[in-house]
């Protein structure tokens, strides 16, 4: 059974001149235990998209979709209250930047406790405290940070922000969640911070079987790491598929533009030579094409591509595009 | 902490270096006599001038004048009035304290009225409640503090007369000065009726207070509202809300403190401005305070008692600042606390 269903997710943007298409009628389906990729420039829209999927946005942006199943129960018959009440029971998220999404003036032991469900907790309160205690240890030893005394009894300013990061992680788990949607939680960390963040994801995923929304706009990084991969471009569903695919056999002219554009070790480069790119840059927001939003850069584009492609599926391998590259292989 | 105390006793002691020079220059810069102005002896006879001349190393240089001068300040002796002959310090000793009690309860009243509608402001951001709340701090702004405390005297003394329109206790009361701390003094009065005394004292100070605390409530309103907008705005929030709390959770562990966190400094800074609004309200109230007195000596030309009122006044204001960034610090664990390993 998928675990997350949404079909055509658009949100809108309403500001004081004009209401902005930001995310273009996207899907997305997530089976149980998989960990997959979303990944897209900054600015396609991909956070918000993440966002989206918890009703976290405020009243400027306006969410709408034709189907949003979680665990085939559709949410989209139940008010708002009960969808965020669900969704935050089984889902739990990471955000980039962890340092700004912990409170400054709180320690760290207490914004632990605080997430962890009180029901599982029994006796007087002064022997529950003791169990939140040793409950918020317990999470700190799984992702992995051994000096817990320290770590609890320490405000967020005081840690790393590699270490600030599982201890969101920490909280995330804090809820068993079924989902963990991980908004870029590497961006400006070590590399081997980086890579001890992505294995403690990956561990995470294959032990307890916890499905990993894996947000992010490096694409090489993440690969190694996920399943499935999905690709946006200025808030449009481009491309999705198994990993493989989407490296092997991109459809796309985007995905094939993307995967060109970075340095390969196999491939000599000469000293100074440009790298692949498309011509022009991501469109504004308040300026983008109709139709497909590559069209005007894209190599492919022909006049039926002012039109927007509708999503075709050829083995589970989904494509937007009226022109792709699917022959050529 | 130790450290930032130091540093900021340090801070304290620059500027009551400043402070002293400007209050010791003033007595060449007012009108008349140097050594009058600085012992507030008008007409000294033969042998008075060459005592006081010997006190304040008239014949030495300027240099050595001032630390002439700053002796006698620190040994507590601020010249006499030029008006009635009393000795400034025990002047002021007898109206601070009433000064202090009245900025005092302003504040209080300011801090927990501003801040507690400021916050409901940005809870309910761009709602009907917060637009009133704001329409409340304008205006509140924009009345003039003397005009406002004749409006309460019209309405709350002599139309529906609930409370007294001056004077700091009723005369019947015979409370006897200790500490001129009206509260305090009750407090350790041996008379009867103790607790209605402290009910009229409470009723005298309460137009006074409240017409002190309309002007800084409406500036605290507003702190407090952008403050926690901006907390309400921030990530952590964000993560917390997709931890799944409710709203109070939120709110109530990680909106208050850091909103408080960023005002309070500002919060000291604005107490200069209760402080001159004291000195009218006082005025108007008949408060026997300093600020009064103090208008009342610049009327009558009485240099020292100038001269003592600034240092006074000066010298509270600066320690209420100092007790904030104190307090700041102590809520602020990121001025507490070191980075580990840092």
């Amino acid at each position: 059974m998928n675990l997350l269903d949404v079909k055509n997710l658009s949100i809108r943007l309403t500001t004081s001149l004009d209401e902005i298409l930001v995310v273009d009628r996207v899907s997305l389906t997530l089976k149980e235990g998989e960990f997959r990729g979303l990944v897209g420039e900054s600015g396609s829209g991909k956070s918000i998209f993440a966002q989206a999927l918890f009703w976290l946005l405020d009243d400027k942006w306006t969410i709408s979709a034709d189907r949003f199943h979680w665990q085939g129960q559709d949410l989209l018959r139940l008010p708002i209250e009960e969808r965020k009440k669900i969704i935050t029971k089984d889902v739990a998220m990471i955000f980039q930047e962890p340092m700004s999404c912990l409170d400054p003036t709180t320690t760290i032991g207490y914004q632990i406790e605080e997430a962890l469900d009180d029901s599982e907790f029994s006796g007087f309160f002064w022997q529950r405290a003791k169990q939140r205690k040793q409950a918020a240890v317990k999470l700190l030893h799984k992702v992995g940070i051994k000096q817990h005394s320290i770590c609890i009894n320490s405000y967020p300013h005081q840690l790393t922000n590699a270490l600030c990061q599982r201890v969101m992680i920490a909280i995330a788990l804090a809820k068993r969640p079924k989902l963990l949607i991980a908004d870029e939680p590497t961006a400006a960390m070590e590399t081997t911070n980086q890579g001890q963040i992505f294995r403690l994801l990956s561990s995470l995923n294959q032990l307890k079987n916890m499905s990993i929304l894996l947000i992010s706009h490096e694409l090489e990084k993440i690969s190694h790491w996920t399943d499935r991969l999905t690709v946006m471009y200025s808030g449009q569903f481009v491309e999705a598929g198994t990993t493989e695919q989407i490296f092997k056999t991109p459809f796309h002219p985007y995905t094939k533009a993307l995967l060109s554009s970075s340095p390969k070790l196999s491939k000599h480069l000469a000293k100074k030579t440009r790298l692949e790119t498309l011509p022009g840059t991501i469109p504004v927001l308040q300026h983008l094409p109709i139709g497909c939003r590559l069209g005007p850069r894209c190599p492919n584009a022909q006049k039926h591509c002012v039109t927007a492609p509708q999503i075709r599926n050829f083995q589970g391998h989904l494509v937007s595009c009226h022109f792709s590259h699917r022959r050529d292989y | 902490m130790l450290y930032f105390t130091l540093r900021r006793l340090y801070l304290l002691s620059f500027t009551l270096l400043m402070l002293s020079i400007v209050s010791f220059s003033l007595s060449y810069l007012f009108p008349g006599d140097i050594i009058v102005n600085l012992s507030g002896i008008t007409n000294p006879t033969l042998e008075q001038r060459i005592e006081l001349n010997a006190l304040y190393k008239m014949d030495d240089s300027v240099f050595h004048q001032y630390f002439a001068y700053i002796k006698q300040v620190v040994n507590g002796n601020l010249g006499i009035s030029m008006f009635n002959n009393a000795p400034i310090v025990d002047e002021m000793n007898t109206y601070l304290p009433a000064t202090i009690e009245l900025c005092v309860t302003a504040l209080f009243i300011a801090t927990i009225f501003g801040v507690t509608l400021g916050f409901i402001a940005a809870i309910f951001h761009n709602k009907w409640i917060d637009k009133i709340i704001l329409a409340f701090a304008m205006i509140g702004y924009s009345i003039p503090a003397f005009w406002l405390a004749l409006i309460l005297i019209v309405i709350f003394s002599i139309l529906l007369s609930w409370f007294p329109s001056s004077g700091q206790i009723n005369l019947l009361f015979d409370v006897k000065e200790v500490t001129s701390f009206i509260f305090i003094d009750i407090w350790f009065s041996d008379i009867d009726d103790k607790w209605l005394a402290f009910q009229d004292a409470l009723r005298h100070i309460f137009l006074p207070a409240i017409t002190v605390a309309v002007t800084p409530m409406t500036i605290f309103i507003r702190l407090s509202r952008t403050s926690m907008l901006n907390v309400l705005d921030s990530n952590y929030i964000k993560a917390a809300r997709a931890k799944g709390l409710s709203n109070v959770k939120i709110i109530y562990h990680h909106g208050i403190r850091n909103a408080l966190v960023q005002i309070i400094r500002q919060m000291g800074m604005h107490f200069a401005h209760l402080v001159s609004v004291v000195m009218i309200a006082e005025v108007v109230f008949d408060w026997q305070g300093i600020g009064s007195w103090l208008i009342n000596s610049i009327f009558q030309r009485d240099y020292t008692a100038i001269q003592g009122g600034l240092i006074a006044m000066a010298t509270f204001t600066f320690l209420i600042n100092i007790f904030a960034d104190i307090l700041y610090v102590t809520l602020n664990p990121i001025e507490r606390y070191k980075r580990h390993g840092a």
